[in-house]
């Protein structure tokens, strides 16, 4: 709390990631393990709770200043749900949070993802270590874009 | 920054909510904060969990338990990993305090990590402390401990639906009835999930103890005096302890040490004379 130092923004402070899984998906196992993963690499980690719509995990993000969220989906509406998520960012103007993706994702709709700002997109068996690195090197990008 | 912020500070009545892990703190201040809102309040939620020791990782659980409370509403809710701080708060919380309290939110909830009888630091952020209790947590031998039952202006009994919670609630009653020379009367309340309307009773009584600071001027008494020392021991430490301890050599011998507490102390000491000599405010 020295006069003119704001710790938030030093450069070693842990990176903050919000879990979501927006919409109607109620298989949360594996985000607890991806949440208790997260937490052991030394990162802050929330969880957005079971159903909540898009406009909620963005509000969350907004409020709580991620530098990542992580959007899940093992139902199929990816490309629907996991979109409107992106918009409403885009729509807000927020560029300084990164967008990462997993869940039962067919190869093909990875690139359209990709396209929207949502990068990973791993899927079941993917080793833990690689999701870590993966978000570990968005969070840094994110972190820079805020430190602008 | 925060120097000048707090000029604007000093209108928000700060409640900070304590209690052992899993009482249901959060679900309480996400349900009380609802209502609250709906009563037309501007209500502001920082809500403390705990980082590992050994990887400074943190899981923030707060947020889940009142999620539907925050869509739509007058209300900001901001989760804080402790950071390694003991006490039940962590090191921003005194900060993002005062940015709530200026930016015109009536009521800011404070939630401590989940904490023990000696998790006292919340007294000298809050105006107001709640300590929520439940049923099964001790008898009346744990009811008049001191420490984190002295340090509790209101108390709850939260899960009231469960069976012991008359008995958990008669012994604090027994407690509070031994209470005198306070200025404020304690009181207690029962509140539960099941009956919404318990939770009237708990805003009422925080309302009573607002209006009791209030009116002896001593809201946000407690916090500016916190701040003030937290900012001079964070700057005691920045600018004089850390670097003097980088200064000893890897492996020194203990005469180093002495040598190095004999003149640093003596300077020290004479500088800080200086310091305190001078008049402030």
């Amino acid at each position: 709390m020295v006069d003119g130092k704001n710790r938030s923004l030093f450069k070693d402070k842990p990176i903050k990631i919000l879990l979501a899984k927006p919409g109607i998906d109620g298989h949360d196992r594996g985000v607890f393990v991806l949440a208790k993963a997260f937490r052991d690499a030394g990162m802050e980690v929330l969880y957005a709770g079971l159903l909540p719509t898009p406009e909620e995990v963005v509000d969350t993000a907004v409020n709580e200043d991620v530098d990542v969220v992580a959007l899940s989906l093992l139902n199929g509406a990816h490309m629907t749900v996991f979109k409107k998520v992106a918009d409403l960012m885009k729509q807000r103007g927020i560029d300084d949070i990164a967008l990462v993706g997993g869940g039962t994702i067919p190869d093909e709709d990875k690139p359209s993802l990709e396209a929207m700002g949502i990068s990973g997109n791993y899927g079941p068996g993917t080793p833990l270590s690689v999701i870590i690195e993966h978000v570990t090197r968005r969070a840094e990008e994110a972190r820079l874009k805020k430190l602008r | 920054m925060l120097s000048k912020l707090y000029n604007h500070t000093g209108k928000a009545q700060v409640i900070g909510i304590t209690g052992p892990p899993g009482i249901g703190k959060s679900t309480l201040i996400g349900n009380v904060s609802s209502k609250m809102a709906d009563m037309g309040h501007r209500v502001a939620i920082l809500a403390i969990d705990a980082s590992s020791p050994f990887t400074g990782g943190s899981l923030l659980g707060n947020r889940i338990r009142m999620q539907e409370s925050l869509s739509g509403k007058n209300i900001y809710m901001r989760s804080l990993a402790n950071r390694g701080a003991r006490g039940g708060l962590s090191e921003s919380s005194i900060g993002s305090t005062a940015i709530l309290d200026a930016a015109g939110f009536d009521t800011i909830f404070v939630e401590t990590v989940g904490a023990g009888q000696a998790d006292l630091d919340v007294m000298d952020l809050a105006d107001t402390t709640v300590l929520v209790l439940g049923p099964g947590l001790g008898d009346q031998v744990q009811a008049i401990k001191a420490g984190i039952m002295e340090i509790a202006d209101l108390f709850v009994i939260n899960k009231m639906d469960r069976a012991d919670s008359y008995f958990a609630m008669k012994d604090i009653e027994d407690t509070l009835a031994m209470d005198d020379a306070r200025p404020f009367k304690r009181e207690v309340v029962g509140t539960t999930i099941k009956d919404p309307t318990t939770y009237q009773s708990l805003i009422a009584l925080m309302a009573k103890h607002g209006n009791f600071m209030r009116e002896s001027g001593r809201i946000g008494e407690k916090r500016f005096k916190m701040g003030l020392r937290w900012m001079l021991e964070d700057e005691l430490r920045a600018r004089v302890i850390d670097p003097l301890m980088k200064r000893i050599p890897p492996n020194s011998e203990k005469k180093n040490y002495y040598d190095l507490m004999a003149t640093v102390g003596q300077l020290f000491s004479e500088n800080l004379n200086k310091v305190l000599e001078k008049e402030i405010v």
